[in-house]
């Protein structure tokens, strides 16, 4: 029952993001720009699985996503920078411009390697999983969780932003990286490579989400969820906390700077503003409103609400703070699983029992 | 009234200049007519330039009238606009002076200084080129303008001026200097020159001595050039030594400033950190939108001011004392709201309470925002200017050691409710447990919403000193909100000692580090400090004792 449930919905999903809207876009229904926003979502909701990791199954609640989804941005956007300040300067000079106005002359030493993109990719996979490592090590090891992790992450969150914002750190400063002109020889505006980063984004949040699901339901995501509940209780049964809090981080922090990695070269730039506390804080609304603990609500939530981002800032852009704010304390005080738990409220009344016995358990979460 | 005594002075530098060049008032008269009713356009500017060239005293008022534009005829006489005053209509009045024959304040019958609009003054247009004519004279006039700060102004240009009796006119002017400030700066150009000019060894010295002992803005940067580019080789070496000393000197100096406003950013962070720590300690919700609170003090310590400016038209300090309970009660109100409409169903839950008030912080931000706009500031009260001079450079602003008070007070009457007042003794027995007070007839659900109303309001009265140091923008509140969640981890939650304590210590340390790297080094830093204090005492400084702290 719940098997070809799941399955209708996914083949619903797959038909309209895998084909009727590719197909719309090369008929010239749909506009490129469309095209390039949705594969951005998908890029959102692949870090929002991260988040339901970390938060949704393991209870502990991260507010530094959005740092190692730039981490990944970063890298891939100073490959392209790189590629293009070689093409356009002379033999010599391959300095990206932001750099030359600074009066730098040197490539600084760290931006030798994101010249292969090879490179590129595995540090920015490396670099947010080595420093959710060293992070989320000393973090846990001092068993600092609930309300102080959160406060701690977002801190962490604050500090990075304003390192980035600097010049000195050379990436950019406030005005980040931008001006992208080819990846691997295909030129970014182009609506091909548009859509083909659309179709890799949505395989990759496909392919994020099986990986997810594989692992929520294997010994290691209940021993998770088991975390969540009760962590003294699992550590009384010879379970070492540590571990799987610090592995489920580092998958966290790695989802998301793959999503980031795939959200800069469609979007065209990036810059600190996409780190701030701020963004950090709504990839967890994302995963909030969406229903938290189950992945599907974490897509669902990051889609949903980014779309509605989109429309609210065109047509009010003023009230969407409001909307957002609003829909928060609802969602927060009335609708505990989200939009999700929503519809699966209107759906049907069955298991009713069933839900009051979950409930009873969820309270003692936090 | 300040002002007829400095024009006074002015008379009387004038008169001490224009020792050479007595017995031409006649002369002068007929060209201060030339100027005021031209016969032609020529006979205007050969009258300026006549007077100019006499660089008559008397008419050096005259003259800085017409160059700063500010020149009228009032019954046929020259006068000046004074200090401005604002009537209770809103429109403006000045105080006027006569400028030629002599330099006195118009007064009315009564003896009381005339006050006029301008509007009512006949004005002297007198061209650009006719002004650029007194060049020259310029540096010497601005020497008796009543305005300390263009006073010390016009003893810079004397630096460069290629005159050379200006040693002369320096001293001569610094004799009737009485302004502290404009007295050490005059001082400092008049040793700079003799020192330039000193021709023996001992003599360069003293005078090497008297720029240190004067102790003004440049001494470091005139020592440095002299011990580089001075002409006498032992006076150099002199001059180097004192440089190191000055600036081993400014350092200590930098370092006890570094203290001080380390210690006002604590006692800020203390303000804030004080509610939230209560109220997490009392209720276990984490208030993200307290910062918020913070914001909602601040405006409405603007909104009394326009009150009492706009509508009320009082122009005093008043509104200030006014809205620190008035800041205190709307933020405090505000809580009230937001404790029944929202945080009342999260109690115990500090991560969907995280959540939602930070929901509510964004809310409550782009109210602010379309109401007030983007930013507005609040004039900070008269009294509260300038500092408090401890020695030359080391200056302790009254709005900051204001700030400070504050908190003390603020501090120890939160301690003296808490320890010492029935109300205290209910939120510490609910702090440590709910059920129990609840079955002993504590009304748990009334000192949650008073303890909200204490917390909020406290940050308003933050925010309402806020006023004084900064702008008032919608996000003021997101600028420390995270800086005090910070004091109230590693202060330990909800403890009243942990939070001063951090609070100290975490403004204390910013300042420290910010002075050593840049502020944003400084904040990583602090993070990284904090990260490893808790390494050690993962539940703050004051950590619950017991069974009950493990979860």
């Amino acid at each position: 029952m719940e098997k070809t449930k799941d399955f209708r919905l996914y083949l619903a999903f797959i038909i309209l993001f895998a084909i009727l809207l590719p197909l719309g876009n090369l008929m010239g229904f749909v506009s490129n720009n469309t095209i390039s926003l949705w594969g951005r979502y998908f890029c959102f909701a692949i870090a929002a699985l991260g988040v339901d990791l970390i938060w949704g199954y393991t209870g502990i609640l991260s507010m530094c996503q959005a740092f190692f989804f730039c981490l990944g941005g970063y890298s891939v956007a100073m490959h392209i920078v790189m590629k293009g300040a070689t093409a356009s300067g002379t033999s010599g000079s391959a300095i990206p411009d932001f750099m030359v106005w600074n009066q730098i002359n040197a490539l600084p030493f760290f931006w030798v390697p994101f010249q292969s993109f090879g490179l590129a990719l595995i540090l920015g996979l490396l670099i947010p999983a080595a420093f959710a490592f060293v992070f989320g090590y000393f973090i846990f090891r001092s068993r600092i969780k609930g309300v102080y992790m959160a406060i701690i992450t977002q801190a962490l969150a604050l500090a990075m932003w304003l390192l980035f914002l600097r010049n000195e750190t050379m990436l950019g400063g406030t005005n980040g990286l931008t001006d992208f002109k080819s990846l691997l020889g295909l030129s970014l505006s182009s609506p091909g490579v548009k859509l083909g980063l659309y179709l890799f984004s949505l395989a990759g949040l496909c392919g994020t989400y099986f990986f997810s699901k594989k692992l929520v339901d294997s010994k290691f995501g209940k021993v998770l969820q088991a975390i969540r509940d009760s962590e003294s209780r699992t550590s009384y049964t010879a379970y070492r906390i540590l571990d799987y809090k610090l592995a489920i981080f580092i998958v966290g922090a790695l989802l998301a700077a793959f999503a980031g990695m795939l959200y800069a070269p469609q979007t065209g730039i990036i810059t600190p503003g996409r780190m701030d506390v701020r963004a950090s804080v709504e990839m967890v609304m994302w995963v909030a409103l969406g229903g938290r603990g189950k992945l599907k609500g974490a897509i669902l939530g990051a889609l949903v609400v980014n779309f509605l981002y989109s429309i609210c800032t065109s047509l009010f852009p003023d009230s969407w703070l409001f909307i957002l704010g609003f829909l928060f304390v609802i969602t927060v005080l009335y609708f505990d699983k989200g939009f999700l738990g929503m519809i699966e409220k209107i759906g049907g009344g069955i298991g009713k029992k069933k839900n009051k016995i979950t409930e009873v358990a969820e309270q003692q979460v936090v | 009234m300040n002002c007829t005594i400095k024009m006074w002075l002015g008379i009387c530098l004038c008169l001490f200049i224009g020792k050479r060049a007595s017995g031409q008032s006649d002369s002068t008269s007929i060209y201060v007519g030339h100027i005021l009713y031209p016969s032609s356009d020529s006979a205007r500017i050969t009258a300026l330039q006549k007077l100019v060239k006499h660089g008559e005293p008397s008419t050096f008022p005259f003259l800085a009238a017409i160059n700063e534009k500010k020149i009228f005829l009032l019954d046929g006489q020259p006068v000046t606009t004074g200090s401005a005053q604002q009537l209770a209509d809103g429109s403006e009045v000045f105080e006027i002076f006569y400028l030629y024959p002599k330099s006195q304040a118009v007064l009315n019958s009564d003896g009381t200084p005339k006050l006029l609009p301008v509007s009512s003054l006949e004005k002297i247009d007198i061209s650009r080129s006719d002004r650029l004519s007194m060049a020259p004279i310029l540096p010497y006039l601005n020497l008796a303008n009543p305005d300390p700060k263009k006073r010390i102004i016009a003893y810079g240009q004397l630096l460069t001026s290629s005159d050379s009796s200006k040693i002369n006119v320096l001293s001569g002017a610094l004799n009737l200097e009485k302004d502290k400030e404009a007295l050490t700066a005059g001082k400092e150009i008049l040793f700079q020159l003799k020192l330039e000019q000193a021709k023996s060894e001992t003599v360069a010295k003293a005078y090497v001595d008297s720029l240190d002992s004067n102790w003004g803005e440049n001494v470091t940067l005139i020592l440095k050039d002299y011990s580089v580019s001075g002409k006498l080789e032992g006076a150099k070496k002199y001059a180097a030594g004192k440089v190191t000393d000055l600036e081993s000197l400014q350092g200590r100096i930098q370092k006890a400033q570094n203290l001080f406003s380390g210690i006002s950013l604590g006692s800020i962070l203390i303000l804030i950190a004080l509610g939230l720590a209560i109220v997490y300690g009392l209720a276990g919700i984490i208030n993200m939108a307290h910062g918020e609170f913070l914001m909602i003090g601040a405006y409405s310590t603007f909104c009394v001011q326009k009150l009492f400016i706009d509508i009320l038209g009082i122009k005093s300090d008043l509104f200030f004392f006014v809205s620190l309970p008035v800041s205190f009660i709307i933020a405090g109100i505000f809580g009230l709201i937001l404790e029944r409409l929202v945080i009342r169903h999260l109690y115990s839950r500090p991560l969907e309470s995280l959540l939602a008030t930070w929901g509510v912080s964004l809310i409550m931000v782009q109210l602010a925002r379309s109401i007030f706009g983007d930013l507005t500031a609040v004039k900070a009260p008269s009294f509260l200017a300038g500092g408090y001079q401890v020695m030359p450079h080391l200056i302790l602003p009254y709005n900051r050691l204001f700030i400070i008070g504050l908190t003390i007070i603020v501090v120890s009457l939160t301690y003296l409710m808490l320890y010492r007042s029935r109300l205290g003794i209910q939120i510490r027995a609910v702090t440590q447990n709910r059920s129990m007070s609840a079955c002993l007839g504590v009304e748990t659900r009334k000192v949650d919403a008073i303890t909200f109303f204490l917390g909020s309001g406290l940050a308003g009265l933050a925010g309402c000193a806020m006023t004084l140091i900064g702008n008032v923008v919608p996000d003021m509140g997101q600028t420390y909100i995270v800086d005090s969640f910070l004091v109230v981890v590693t202060g330990g939650v909800g403890k009243i000692a942990g939070a001063i304590l951090s609070g100290l210590g975490i403004g204390f340390l910013t300042k420290v580090l910010e002075s050593f790297y840049e502020a944003v080094y400084g904040k990583v830093l602090i993070l990284a400090l904090i990260v490893i204090f808790l390494q050690f005492k993962p539940r703050g400084l004051f950590p619950d004792k017991g069974r009950i702290a493990e979860d």
